[in-house]
């Protein structure tokens, strides 16, 4: 027999029971949909925390904490970077330093209290370090200031009101002018009430680019190592704190550092670099790392929507069962007729077969459709209905459902295949049936 | 054409533990020879329907064989037997046995749609085929549009398309008056004068009986071989 003819018989076959066969594609249909839109917001969700999260990062930063050792993890020293700088594939290794004291500034009139931190500019270039506006510092008393630096420059008096919410000093409260070039004096304090202070003018020559994300806020001074050494000589402490108990100073040039990142050549290499520095037991952080993560822990969640979707069409193919079962019974003296004049009972179980399958087919495309009609809907209603009922701004481009190709492939797959299975025994029931009694319409 | 050697068969009543033995046809043996037409006959319930669905397939002797074209066919696979069935024997059943949803076109369609015979010489066959037994205009009639008569025409140009050299009918007039069941006869005489199809024919109508070459009676399950008599 062949397939057209199959097709034609199918064709006809459904024709006769119309609204059962609507039913039941209705059914098969919504199971499907069910699964994708289900599943499309564990890839929606997965894409929006993954977008959210290389947003503005730098991929191919690895961020070293310190070197486990035996009573915990020790900061990371002059020895550490070097060896840092030697791995494969390192294109810069950044090191940061903390003034252990928070100095004050001032400038005219106005006032500010900002953490100093000595960089490497050498390396900091290598990284990509962007300025915003003018120049790296090249003398010892030149400085690059924070993005958000001048909004801590504040006028020195009591009338200064401060926002409710956020701490900060009112807008016109705050340094409007411009602040390259200007000569901003830093006082350092060698004791806690502030007896013996020093004084160090430093200009400033640049501003550093405006951080990756919203909320982070960049208001550090970044001094030259020079100064920070001046300091440290003025207070008589490794890292320039304020001596608090003369016992126990530590003396000297400060040998570690704060913030160490490694960057690497490209993206590829980054996991590479993160393996081997976890091998000599550095402790990191990357993104790569935890996209690394995330995509984990989101394919577990993904594999679980896909399942209770999965229901959802199990109890879809029951009705297929149902269906064919019926439509058996009700073709019965057909198929003795057909049997009587000859046809094989594997062509019969393949027309049956057919059928089911066609139901499923149907049913999936069906369901892929309104599952991206679905999908859209969510898309643009859930922000807006959850923006009402929690009084709370959604984050920006926030996909809560996404159908990629894949998705859509695996649920027409476990459509098809449930189909198949619920069409298997009706069809082999029609292979058996008695030739005599269906003639004799015995069934 | 039809060899049946040592046939017997009993079919099997009520549920287990109770089971009673039906013995039906004991120990036939009997030949149908090529260009031949057969009647059986016999009393109601005497076996002859038995007998026929042995031949067919449709069930399994209990005991001894049957040979057609040169096999054993009685111990085929269901799937085999289809297949014999369709390459090998026309049908033509009392109750006609036409599908209610199909147009007597369709139907006379369906043994070449199951063989996979491509649409144009399908339909080449069954316009001549409904030519041939004087149902032209009526293609289109669904069975229960037509008469007895035109039902029975309709089923004996199914059994033909496939150009089958073996007719098997189980009383092919018992369902229609004597004037049409005639016409039916004149037909299968035609048919196996010009296309020397060979016809085992059952029947307990003797105008039917006595167009057979031979004549086959069945009492008890046992063969009274005679004349032409019933
Ligand atoms: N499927 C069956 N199961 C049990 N008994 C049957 C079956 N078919 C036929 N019989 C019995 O076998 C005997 C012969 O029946 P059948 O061959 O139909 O006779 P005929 O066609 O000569 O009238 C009858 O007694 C009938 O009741
Ligand atoms: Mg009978």
């Amino acid at each position: 027999m062949r397939l057209k003819d199959r097709y034609r018989f199918i064709r006809q076959n459904i024709k006769k029971n119309r609204a059962r066969t609507f039913m039941t594609i209705l059914a098969t249909a919504m199971g499907c949909a069910f699964l994708i839109v289900l599943a499309s917001v564990g890839y929606g969700l997965q894409q929006s925390v993954v977008k959210e999260t290389l947003e503005d990062q730098v991929v191919t930063e690895v961020q070293v904490y310190g070197k486990e050792s035996a009573e915990g993890y020790d900061s990371i020293t002059v020895a550490d970077i070097d060896k840092l700088e030697k791995l494969d594939h390192v294109k810069a290794v950044t090191r940061r330093t903390q003034l252990r004291q928070m100095p004050i500034y001032t400038l005219d009139e106005y006032k500010s209290e900002a953490m100093a931190v000595s960089a490497h500019y050498p390396s900091e270039i290598a990284s990509g370090l962007e300025l915003s506006d003018g120049r790296l510092p090249e003398k010892a008393n030149e400085v690059v200031v924070g993005y958000h630096f001048s909004d801590t420059l504040v006028i020195d008096s009591e009338d200064v009101v401060y926002d409710e919410e956020t701490g900060y000093p009112e807008e016109e409260f705050r340094y409007k002018g411009e602040l390259i070039g200007q000569t901003i004096l830093m006082t350092v304090k060698q004791d806690e009430e502030g007896n013996v202070t020093e004084e160090i003018p430093l200009t400033v020559v640049g501003i550093i680019e405006k951080p990756g994300r919203e909320w982070m806020q960049d208001r550090d001074v970044y001094i030259s190592q020079e100064v920070f050494k001046q300091i440290e000589t003025f207070t008589g402490t490794a890292g320039g704190g304020i001596v608090y108990d003369s016992e126990e100073i530590e003396t000297g040039h400060l040998q570690v550092f704060d913030q160490v990142n490694v960057y690497a050549d490209n993206l590829e290499e980054v996991q590479g670099i993160v393996d081997t520095l976890n091998e000599e037991k550095y402790a990191t952080y990357s993104v790569v790392s935890e996209m690394k993560q995330i995509n984990t822990l989101f394919t577990i969640a993904k594999a679980g929507l896909i399942l209770v979707g999965t229901i959802a069409l199990i109890i879809a193919s029951i009705g297929i069962y149902n269906t064919m079962t019926m439509a058996v019974t009700e073709r019965a003296p057909d198929i003795g007729i057909m049997k009587a004049i000859g046809a094989n009972p594997k062509t019969i179980k393949q027309i049956f077969l057919l059928e089911s399958t066609y139901i499923g087919i149907i049913g999936a495309i069906i369901g892929t459709i309104v599952a991206y009609a679905t999908s859209v809907v969510v898309n643009i209603g859930l922000p807006m209905i959850l923006e009402i009922a929690f009084e709370e701004e959604m984050p920006e481009g926030l996909q809560f459902s996404s159908i990629p190709l894949s998705l859509v492939l695996i649920a027409v797959a476990i459509c098809l295949i449930v189909t198949i299975l619920s069409g298997m025994r009706p069809a082999k029931r029609a292979t058996q049936i008695d030739v005599l009694k269906a003639m004799r319409r015995e069934i | 054409m039809i060899q049946i050697k040592n046939l017997s068969h009993h079919f099997e009543l009520g549920k287990k533990g109770r089971k009673t033995i039906l013995p039906v046809l004991k120990d036939i043996n009997m030949e149908v020879r090529r260009g031949e037409i057969v009647s059986v006959v016999g009393k109601s319930g005497s076996g002859k329907s038995t007998l026929l669905n042995l031949i067919s397939g449709f069930i399994r002797p209990t005991e001894g064989e049957i040979w057609m074209e040169g096999q054993i066919v009685s111990d085929l696979s269901e799937a085999k037997f289809a297949d014999f069935r369709l390459k090998h024997i026309g049908f033509i059943f009392q109750s006609f046995q036409l599908i209610p949803s199909m147009t007597a076109y369709q139907n006379i369609e369906l043994p070449l749609i199951l063989k996979g015979e491509e649409e144009k010489k399908r339909k080449e066959i069954v316009v001549r085929m409904m030519e041939n037994v004087g149902l032209r205009d009526f293609q289109d009639h669904y069975p229960s549009e037509l008469s007895g008569g035109q039902q029975q025409r309709v089923s004996i140009a199914r059994a033909l398309v496939l150009e089958p050299t073996l007719i098997l009918a189980d009383e092919p007039t018992g369902s229609l008056d004597s004037e049409t069941e005639s016409e039916i006869l004149e037909i299968i005489q035609k048919l196996n004068q010009e296309l020397g199809i060979t016809f085992l024919i059952i029947t307990h109508d003797e105008e039917v009986a006595q167009i057979g070459d031979r004549t086959i009676s069945i009492r008890d399950g046992r063969i009274m071989e005679g004349a032409n008599a019933v």
